[in-house]
């Protein structure tokens, strides 16, 4: 008798903090309470401001792009203001040192409803390795801003792109002369990594504005409603306490960028799909309305699939975070696909809405402008396919 | 068959070659980080608006290239001889709209006139065309409104007779440039009628009573489209365009003649978007490696968006119907534009999206394309209908 090759039997590998023996795909009471509250707090605080946010300012406009918008600091002042008061800013450090730290399944569900608007707002979210400086509280209070100096990360997404060097000194370290992109240039803080000199380990930093040796220079607007700047770093001598951690430290803040990142994106294209869907409804031509014709069905049809498979990848990835499981990977993909289907979601939302989806009093063009912007930040997409592809020729998928 | 231009077609396109290498590229440096004001055909009326010293010189500039254009002959092309111009080809025109299309001045020979201006008759001629031909007066498009597109059913902009009046009434959205126009082409329809019958075109000039442009809308592109509303706005007949009922016609010929246009100018935009990636990849041959491929790819369909357009132009010389040629085009090379940058901006990264960077201008410039002069899926509809009404046959060599 020829014998039949035994099928390899499945290997469960065990999780780490398993509380329950099933699976179990709904959110907990928490969850689902923290939610809720960011639902509500987008529905009635920040929706109903998106429209003077959106709202040209003159009847005529001169030629040529209009300019920047940006939120006034009064309304950004009340809307943090009003965040504190149900609990969702300073996700990560409560100012109630009972609260504990949001998880990042949480902070995922509550990116992602804040994601639904235009309105440039979004929860303070500090990062846990900064838990011993003196700046957590001026910035969460809104006195001071962080930007993340990750300029160099975004090709891959990963450290590899890190160019910068940092030496040992007596009484500190010193980084070596370089020059990169910043993205949101006007910061008083920057989380910024290096590589050590010898070790090749990299290095997160946390480096004040006024740091002799670090400059500002040539910032710009974006064709986002944001800037970026050049920040130039000559023989910029640092604090020996300004070394905040070190490479898995670095890899784990990319990660959760990439996760808030995914997570805004979901909130996107939730927004442009139901707008899409309603606007479908009521729009008629040629004698019916655009939602009964396939062209405009199969759009959608296909955006909800997207939208699902990118909202179960954030969440996979977040929850893998929460239970200390490898989620490196999980992340840069749910960023990848989620800001991907947010660019196509805004993409289709200006198609459905047709010229008035390129209007600036919509939504969607802002949207397909930051979403594309969202694509290149973390590792583009060709790198992260790029890197999943090389890995599995190396190793094969039975791992 | 020969897939070569005429002779005359031939030494237009050598002159404007030369044109192109000898007076725009030359200019391009002082270009580089001119103000985002100088898109379309149009822009002289409306960059004039801005008061600007630094635009007033750009507007200098386009000027004198404009007095050289004339005094070499390339002026006025797609204008009928009988009005002055060279009328020439619809293939020359795409083949000098290519030259054009190398250099990154956004230079055009001739002013602005709409096609359907040539159906002016008696006084209109003086009034209307002519000042358009000579450069004097503008003029913008006012089909669209706030619940009506490609779908002339839904128009509801009236045009109700009284005595030897129409009297119009409605609301027209996206024009471009008639906060700077100096009349509208108006298409209204008659009561009690409906779908294209009844639609008829008018010319309303600015500062008629009851006629308001009653703001500018941004949008994505930087280009401000407006908003005009007509209440009880009165026009003579004698401002009527062509025979009444027969406006749906005029905005058919109207958009039909752009298309190719709108063919070429995707195919130039994307060769300059090309063009900058490798400036990029030039010197760092890792990252070349990696897209030269990618390159290839679009060249070879940017290639193929060459080739349809020629085609359709040529057709539209043969006065063939080209409906759907017109339609594949404007599909194509929209579509194929919008990829070619999202391509661009991979390989770019983030910081290629500062606003004044070449490919950023081109992102937000593009997106309203897929949308304006009749949107990619009522293209797609235009061509699937001639399939199923006429076959493959469509596709027949002639």
């Amino acid at each position: 008798m020829p014998s039949v090759p035994a099928v390899p039997a499945v290997q469960v590998v065990p999780i780490v903090n398993k509380t329950s023996d099933v699976m179990d795909l709904r959110l907990s009471e928490e969850e689902n309470l923290i939610q809720r509250t960011a639902a509500r707090f987008v529905d009635q605080e920040l929706l109903t401001r998106e429209g003077a946010y959106l709202k040209q300012k003159a009847l005529f406009l001169p030629p040529g792009s209009p300019e920047r918008r940006n939120l006034d600091p009064e309304t950004r002042k009340t809307l943090i203001q009003l965040a504190k008061e149900v609990g969702l800013w300073a996700l990560e450090f409560p100012d109630d040192p009972e609260t504990p730290a949001m998880s990042a399944v949480a902070r995922v569900l509550i990116h992602r409803e804040f994601g639904r608007t235009i309105l440039p707002f979004e929860p303070a979210c500090l990062p846990a390795l900064m838990g011993q400086s003196p700046y957590v509280k001026p910035l969460n209070d809104g006195q001071l801003s962080l930007s993340l100096a990750f300029g160099q990360l975004h090709k891959t997404g990963t450290l590899q792109g890190i160019e910068t060097h940092f030496r040992e000194l007596p009484d500190g370290y010193v980084l070596s002369h370089s020059q990169f992109d910043v993205f949101e240039p006007e910061a008083d803080l920057y989380l910024f990594p290096a590589r050590e000199e010898g070790s090749d380990r990299a290095g997160l930093f946390l480096l004040e504005r006024s740091t002799s040796g670090l400059s500002i220079s040539e910032k710009e607007d974006l064709t986002t409603d944001a800037e970026v700047a050049r920040m130039t770093l000559t023989y910029c001598k640092v604090r020996r306490e300004q070394l905040l951690g070190y490479e898995y430290d670095v890899a784990a803040l990319t990660a959760f960028e990439q996760l808030r990142i995914a997570a805004r994106s979901l909130g996107i294209g939730m927004r442009c799909l139901a707008d899409s869907i309603e606007h479908a409804r009521q729009r008629v031509t040629f004698g019916r309305p655009l939602a009964s014709r396939q062209a405009i069905q199969w759009m959608l049809a296909d955006l909800s699939v997207n939208l699902r498979t990118s909202t179960w990848l954030a969440l996979e990835a977040a929850w893998r975070a929460d239970h200390e499981l490898p989620f490196f990977r999980a992340a840069a993909l749910a960023k990848k696909r989620a800001a991907k289907m947010a660019f196509e979601a805004a993409d289709t939302a200006i198609q459905i809405h047709g010229g008035y989806g390129v209007c600036k009093e919509f939504p969607f063009e802002g949207f397909y402008r930051e979403a594309r912007m969202l694509r290149l930040l973390y590792g583009r997409e060709d790198e992260l396919d790029r890197a999943a592809g090389e890995r599995f020729i190396q190793e094969g998928n039975r791992h | 068959m020969d897939f070569r231009l005429s002779q005359e077609e031939e030494s237009l396109r050598k002159r404007v070659e030369e044109f192109v290498r000898d007076e725009l590229i030359p200019l391009e440096p002082e270009f580089e980080n001119a103000p985002d004001v100088f898109e379309g055909s149009r822009w002289k009326s409306r960059a004039r608006l801005s008061g600007d010293p630094e635009i007033n010189r750009y507007i200098e500039i386009m000027e004198t290239l404009e007095r050289k254009a004339e005094a070499a002959g390339l002026w006025h092309l797609d204008v009928p001889k009988a009005y002055g111009g060279l009328e020439v080809s619809n293939v020359a025109m795409i083949a000098v709209t290519e030259e054009l299309e190398k250099s990154k001045i956004p230079f055009e020979f001739g002013t602005h006139v709409s096609n359907i201006l040539y159906n002016c008759k008696g006084e209109q001629i003086d009034r209307f065309l002519w000042p358009c031909i000579r450069g004097e007066k503008t003029s913008a498009f006012g089909l669209s409104e706030p619940a009506s597109g490609a779908d002339p059913s839904m128009l509801q902009t009236t045009a109700t007779p009284d005595g030897d009046d129409f009297v119009i009434n409605g609301t027209k959205m996206f024009p471009t440039f008639a906060d700077v126009a100096d009349f509208v082409q108006l298409f209204a329809r008659l009561p009690g009628t409906k779908g294209r019958e009844g639609v008829t075109c008018f010319l309303v000039e600015r500062g008629t009573p009851g006629y308001r442009v009653t703001r500018s809308i941004a949008t994505i592109a930087g280009t401000e489209p407006c908003e005009l509303v007509f209440e009880n706005c009165r026009v003579p007949k004698t401002q009527m365009l062509g025979e009444v009922g027969k406006g749906w016609e005029l905005n058919q010929a109207w958009l039909g003649a752009r298309r190719f246009q709108v063919g070429i100018r995707s195919h130039g935009m994307s060769q300059s978007v090309l063009r900058a990636v490798a400036d990029l990849l030039r010197h760092d041959a890792k990252e070349a490696e990696r897209w030269t491929s990618a390159i290839g790819f679009f060249l070879g369909e940017l290639e193929a968006l060459r080739s349809l357009t020629y085609l359709g132009a040529w057709k539209a010389d043969q006065q063939a119907d080209v409906r759907t040629e017109a339609a594949q085009v404007k599909l194509f090379a929209t579509e194929l534009l919008h990829r070619v940058i999202d391509f661009a901006l991979e390989v770019a990264g983030p910081s290629a999206l500062r606003k004044r960077g070449a490919i950023a201008r081109v992102f937000r410039h593009a997106r309203s394309r897929r949308i304006v002069e009749g949107p990619s899926e009522i293209q797609r509809h235009i061509i699937q209908r001639s399939l199923f009404r006429e076959g493959v046959g469509i596709l027949d060599l002639i």
